[in-house]
C-alpha cells in the first residue's frame, strides 16, 4: 500500500511539530548500519582461515565493481555489459606503471584511474550517441576489442603469459596481505557509497534519474542529458578502474581473459540488479550474495562450467522476477505485512487536520480520507 | 600483396560475408519484431555447430543432414523463447532487460555445452574436408563453398518468404508498425513469435555451415558476438538489406586485412567500423526511422 504510507510520510515530514515516529526508524537504521559496518570490518578477524579471508577480499572487490557500475546503471538506466573494460584497463594501467616506470604502487593506482577516465572520454562520447540496445552493443564491443588488443600486444601486457604486479607491501605475510587489502577495498567502497549518496541527493543526480525515467522529456525540460550521462559514465569508469587497479595490487597476476571478460561485466550487472539498482546498498547486497555464491561454486565445483550455468539461471530469474532488485521487493513485503501499514489509522481525523493546518497545506479532499483508511485493510487481506 | 592472393582473399571474404549476412539477418528479425538485441544468437550458432558435430560423431552421416533436426528444433526454441521469456518482460524496460535475458541464455548455453561435451576443441572430419576447387586461379576449400551455398540458399529462401508469402507480409508489417499491423488484423504476438523462430533457424543453418570448417569450443560464441553486433549497428538496426551489405563489406574487409595483419588485428576492423559508425551516423548507414531510438 504505497499510497497510504506515502501520504503519511509527507504529512509527517511537512508538519512542523517534531515527528515522534521518525526517530525510531532513524535509530533502527543507524543501528542496522552500525551492526553491518561492524560485521564487515570484523570479517578478517572472524574468517577461520586465509582462504576464506581471501574470498572475503574477492567479494569486497565485487562489491566495489558493482557499486561503481551502479553510478551509470542505477542513475541513468543505461545497462553497460562492458564495465570489465574499465576494470581491466585500471588493472593493467596500474601493473604497467609499476613494472615499467617504477612508480610507487598507490600513485600508479590513482594514475591508472585517471588514464581510464581519459580513455573513456572518446568511448563515452561515441557510446552515448545512441540509446538502449546500441549502447549495450558498444559496451560489449569495447571489452571484446580490449581483450583482443591485450592478448595480442604481448610486449606491454604479457599476453596470456600474464603480467606480474609487484606487491605493494613486500614485508607482509599472505594473510596479513589479504587483511590489508580487505580494508583497502572496504575503504574504496565507502568512498564510492558516499559519492553515490551525495549524487543521489544532488541536482545532478536528479537530472540523471530524469534521464532514466524519460530521456526525451528530461531533454525537453532542459536537462543537459548528454553531458550528464557522460559525466556519470566517467565517474563510473573511474571507480571501476580504481577497483581494477586495487585488484591488480592485491592479486598480483593479470591475464587478459580474466580482466577483460564479458562475464565479469555481467556479474556487475547481475549483482547490482539483484540488490536493486535504485538503492545505495543494492549493489553491495547483490555482491555479497552473488560473490559469495561464486566463491562457493568455485570451491565446490572448481573447474566445471557449473558456475556459468548458475550465474545464467540467476541472471534470468532476476531479470524475469525481480528486475527492481530484492531491496524494494523486501521493502514492499515489510510494508504490506509490517506495522507501518496501519499507521494512518492511529491518527484521528482531528490530529490529521491539526497536522495539515500546521503544514499550511489545507486538508485533503474529503473523499480521499476514507480511501486511505480502507487501504491498509485491503493490504492485509491479500 | 600479389594479384592472385588479393583475389583469393577477396573470394574468401565473399564466402565469409555470406555467412555473416545470414546470421545478421536473423538478428535483424529479432530486432525488427520485438526490438530485442539477441546476444544469445551466436551461442545458438555454436550450439547448432555442436549438434552437427555430435550428429556426425554418433551416426557418421554428413553433418548437413543434421539440419533436418536442428532447424525445426531451433525454430520451436525461438517461438518458445519469445512466448515464454521475452514477452514477459515489461515493455518500458524491454530493450535493456531483453539484452540481459538473452545474455543469460547465452551463458546458459555456453555452460551446458561445456558440461555436456566438455571444453575440448572439436572438429568434424569429412571426406571432402581437405579438398579444394579452382576458381579463376583462386583455390577455395569445398567446405567453405558448401557453407556459402547453404547460407546463400537460406538467405534467398528467407527473402522469398518475407516478400512473397502472406506470412512474410504480416511479418514485415509488424516490423514496420506494430500498432498499425494490429489494426489491420495481424496477430502481432504470434507473428513476433514466428519471427523469433525464423531468426533462430538462421542460427541453426549458420552453425551447421560453421561446423563444416571450423574448430569449435564452448566459448567460441564470444568471437561471433562482437562482429555480428557491429554488423547490425553499421548496417542500421532493423534493416535487412543494410545488414546484408554491411556483412559483405566487413567480411571482405576482414578477409583482406587478414592477409596483411593476421587474424587478431583483422577482427578489430569490426569494432573500428562500429565506433566510426556511431560517431558519423549513429543510426547506421542504411538504417531508417527505426534505428534512431535504439
Amino acid at each position: 500500500m504505497p499510497n497510504a504510507s506515502d501520504t503519511e510520510r509527507t504529512l509527517v515530514a511537512a508538519a512542523t511539530a517534531p515527528a515522534g515516529r521518525r526517530v525510531p526508524a532513524r535509530a533502527v537504521r543507524m543501528l542496522a548500519f552500525t551492526v553491518c559496518a561492524a560485521l564487515i570490518l570484523s570479517w578478517p578477524g572472524l574468517a577461520p582461515n586465509p582462504y576464506i579471508l581471501s574470498a572475503g577480499v574477492m567479494v569486497a572487490s565485487y562489491a566495489c565493481t558493482a557499486t561503481a557500475w551502479n553510478f551509470m546503471g542505477g542513475f541513468t538506466g543505461y545497462v553497460s555489459l562492458g564495465h570489465a573494460a574499465f576494470f581491466g584497463l585500471g588493472a593493467y594501467g596500474t601493473g604497467v606503471l609499476i613494472r615499467d616506470l617504477d612508480w610507487p604502487p598507490f600513485a600508479a593506482w590513482l594514475a591508472a584511474g585517471v588514464i581510464v577516465v581519459l580513455i573513456t572520454v572518446p568511448v563515452g562520447i561515441a557510446a552515448l550517441r545512441v540509446r538502449g540496445a546500441s549502447f549495450v552493443i558498444v559496451s560489449i564491443a569495447f571489452v571484446l576489442i580490449l581483450l583482443l588488443v591485450a592478448q595480442t600486444w604481448q610486449d606491454l601486457t604479457g599476453g596470456s603469459d600474464g603480467l606480474v604486479v609487484p606487491r605493494p607491501f613486500p614485508d607482509l605475510s599472505r594473510p596479513e596481505h589479504h587483511r590489508a587489502f580487505f580494508y583497502l577495498f572496504v575503504a574504496l567502497l565507502a568512498v564510492m557509497l558516499l559519492a553515490w549518496w551525495a549524487i543521489d541527493r544532488s541536482r545532478f543526480g536528479t537530472g540523471l534519474k530524469a534521464v532514466r525515467e524519460d530521456e526525451d522529456k528530461a531533454q525537453a525540460l532542459g536537462v543537459p542529458t548528454r553531458n550528464y550521462k557522460l559525466v556519470a559514465y566517467l565517474i563510473s569508469a573511474f571507480f571501476t578502474g580504481l577497483s581494477g587497479g586495487m585488484y591488480a595490487l592485491w592479486f598480483g597476476d593479470l591475464d587478459p581473459i580474466f580482466q577483460f571478460s564479458v562475464l565479469l561485466g555481467a556479474y556487475m550487472v547481475l549483482m547490482a540488479l539483484l540488490g536493486g539498482v535504485r538503492h545505495l546498498y543494492g549493489p553491495l547486497l547483490g555482491a555479497l550474495i552473488v560473490g559469495g555464491a561464486l566463491e562457493y561454486f568455485e570451491l565446490e565445483f572448481g573447474g566445471t562450467q557449473l558456475h556459468l550455468v548458475a550465474a545464467a539461471v540467476l541472471l534470468g530469474v532476476v531479470v524475469l522476477v525481480t528486475p527492481d532488485g530484492i531491496i524494494p521487493a523486501v521493502r514492499d513485503l515489510v510494508r504490506r505485512f509490517g506495522p507501518q501499514d496501519s499507521s494512518i489509522r492511529e491518527m484521528t481525523a482531528a490530529e490529521l487536520l491539526a497536522h495539515n493546518r500546521a503544514s499550511g497545506r489545507g486538508g485533503p479532499p474529503p473523499d480521499e480520507a476514507p480511501d486511505e483508511a480502507a487501504a491498509p485493510g485491503t493490504g492485509e487481506e491479500r | 600483396m600479389s594479384g592472385s592472393l588479393l583475389f583469393q582473399s577477396l573470394v574468401l571474404g565473399v564466402l565469409l560475408g555470406g555467412l555473416y549476412a545470414l546470421l545478421a539477418a536473423g538478428l535483424t528479425l529479432y530486432f525488427g519484431v520485438m526490438r530485442v538485441v539477441m546476444i544469445a544468437h551466436s551461442a545458438f550458432l555454436i550450439l547448432a555447430a555442436y549438434l552437427a558435430w555430435y550428429f556426425n560423431d554418433q551416426t557418421g552421416w554428413d553433418p548437413l543432414l543434421s539440419l533436418f533436426v536442428t532447424v525445426p528444433l531451433f525454430f520451436a526454441a525461438g517461438v518458445g523463447m519469445q512466448r515464454l521469456l521475452i514477452a514477459r518482460l515489461r515493455p518500458a524496460t524491454l530493450t535493456m532487460m531483453s539484452v540481459l535475458l538473452t545474455f543469460a541464455v547465452a551463458l546458459l548455453i555456453e555452460g551446458m555445452i561445456g558440461l555436456i561435451w566438455s571444453g575440448t576443441q572439436r572438429r568434424i572430419q569429412l571426406p571432402y574436408s581437405g579438398s579444394n576447387v579452382e576458381f579463376f586461379g583462386a583455390s577455395i576449400a569445398v567446405v567453405k563453398l558448401v557453407a556459402f551455398v547453404l547460407a546463400g540458399a537460406s538467405l534467398g529462401l528467407l527473402y522469398l518468404l518475407l516478400t512473397k508469402s502472406r506470412f512474410g507480409r504480416a511479418l514485415r508489417a509488424t516490423i514496420q508498425h506494430k500498432e498499425a499491423a494490429q489494426l489491420v488484423g495481424i496477430k502481432t504476438d504470434r507473428v513476433a513469435g514466428l519471427g523469433f523462430g525464423l531468426g533462430l533457424a538462421t542460427a541453426a543453418v549458420g552453425g551447421t555451415a560453421l561446423a563444416l570448417d571450423a574448430t569449435i569450443y564452448p566459448s567460441l560464441h564470444w568471437h561471433w558476438v562482437g562482429p555480428l553486433m557491429a554488423i547490425i549497428v553499421v548496417g542500421g538496426l532493423g534493416s535487412v538489406p543494410g545488414t546484408a551489405i554491411a556483412a559483405m563489406v566487413l567480411g571482405i574487409g576482414q578477409s583482406l586485412l587478414q592477409v596483411e595483419f593476421g587474424t587478431t588485428w583483422a577482427q578489430t576492423l569490426f569494432y573500428i567500423a562500429l565506433f566510426v559508425t556511431l560517431m558519423v551516423r549513429p543510426q547506421g548507414f542504411f538504417g531508417g526511422r527505426l534505428a534512431q531510438r535504439f
